[in-house]
């Protein structure tokens, strides 16, 4: 009873809607600052695109080792602490969605942004590729979580989200590996890399902008998914208790 | 004052666009998720 309070209230914790107000001030800022940054020399206005794709690349490489972590803690507790196991698997289920969602976005907004400046939507580049890649690898998880048959799917699915990490490390080197259609890495790339100055504003702005809303989405799911888990129990509880109660009466 | 003569490229308007029904429609998801189970 204490514990089902304590997950419904996460919704109604203070700090969670001034968590939500910081984040929507944080996006209005990020907004403004993409829209009034000057207009890059080569692209203009489509440059633009980078400021919310940047930001959705980099975190979607963090969600899917959020994945990897919690579903490596849910084996381990699995036996021993079953409780403990059953937040690592909700964290898992909520870090999943988040990668399939700002790995959606940066596939989208590449696409777009390709279109316009190559003239084609897609390629067969490393980056494109195992980028692709990786949201297959976060949409099967989802799929499985979804409709797979329950017992095992926990178990599987954390087997899943440890192999399917081996794939950001590889995704987020190919640029540095293979040069091929993708742009060379903008932060971080060595000589000749990097923006203008006056443009950072708007790149940290969005980065911490959509970093905070992630943060926001992934708590919101968790608790979403262990009030889900409180609800299986419940039935089940419940379920058992009508089977038990005849035979309770036979034997008296 | 939003300066909106940066959106005269179409592209740049469909990324944004995508990124908000993306990003919102999950939200909304999660809000509607949540009504429907039990706590």
């Amino acid at each position: 009873m204490q514990a089902e309070a304590k997950v419904a209230g996460i919704s109604k914790a203070p700090w969670g809607v001034a968590w939500a107000a910081l984040t929507f001030v944080a996006l209005a800022v990020g907004f403004d600052k993409a829209m009034t940054a000057p207009t890059e020399a080569t692209m203009g206005n489509l440059q633009r695109v980078f400021y919310y794709h940047f930001p959705h690349a980099i975190w979607s490489y963090l969600f899917p080792y959020l994945n990897c972590a919690a579903s490596l803690l849910y084996l381990l507790w699995r036996q021993r602490s079953p409780e403990r196991a059953a937040r690592a698997d909700a964290f898992a289920v909520a870090s999943a969605e988040l990668t399939v969602l700002y790995v959606s976005v940066g596939l989208a907004t590449g696409m777009l942004w390709g279109r316009a400046a190559w003239g084609i939507w897609w390629t067969w580049d490393a980056r494109l590729t195992t980028y692709l890649l990786l949201w297959l690898l976060y949409v099967s998880y989802v799929l499985l979580r979804r409709f797979a048959a329950p017992g095992q799917t926990a178990v599987v699915s954390a087997v899943l989200a440890i192999f399917a990490a081996i794939d950001i490390p590889i995704c987020y080197m190919s640029i540095r590996w293979w040069r091929t259609q993708h742009p060379a890495p903008v932060f971080g790339g060595g000589e000749g890399s990097g923006i203008d100055p006056t443009m950072y504003a708007a790149v940290w702005w969005n980065l911490a902008a959509w970093g905070m809303w992630g943060a926001l989405l992934l708590g919101a799911r968790y608790a979403l998914e262990r009030r889900r888990q409180r609800q299986a129990e419940a039935e089940t509880r419940m379920l058992l208790d009508e089977v038990s109660a005849p035979m309770l009466e036979v034997t008296r | 004052m939003i300066p909106f003569h940066t959106l005269s490229q179409r592209h740049l308007v469909f990324a944004y666009c995508v990124v908000w029904l993306l990003q919102f429609g999950y939200a909304a998801w999660l809000v509607a998720a949540w009504r429907r189970t039990r706590g």
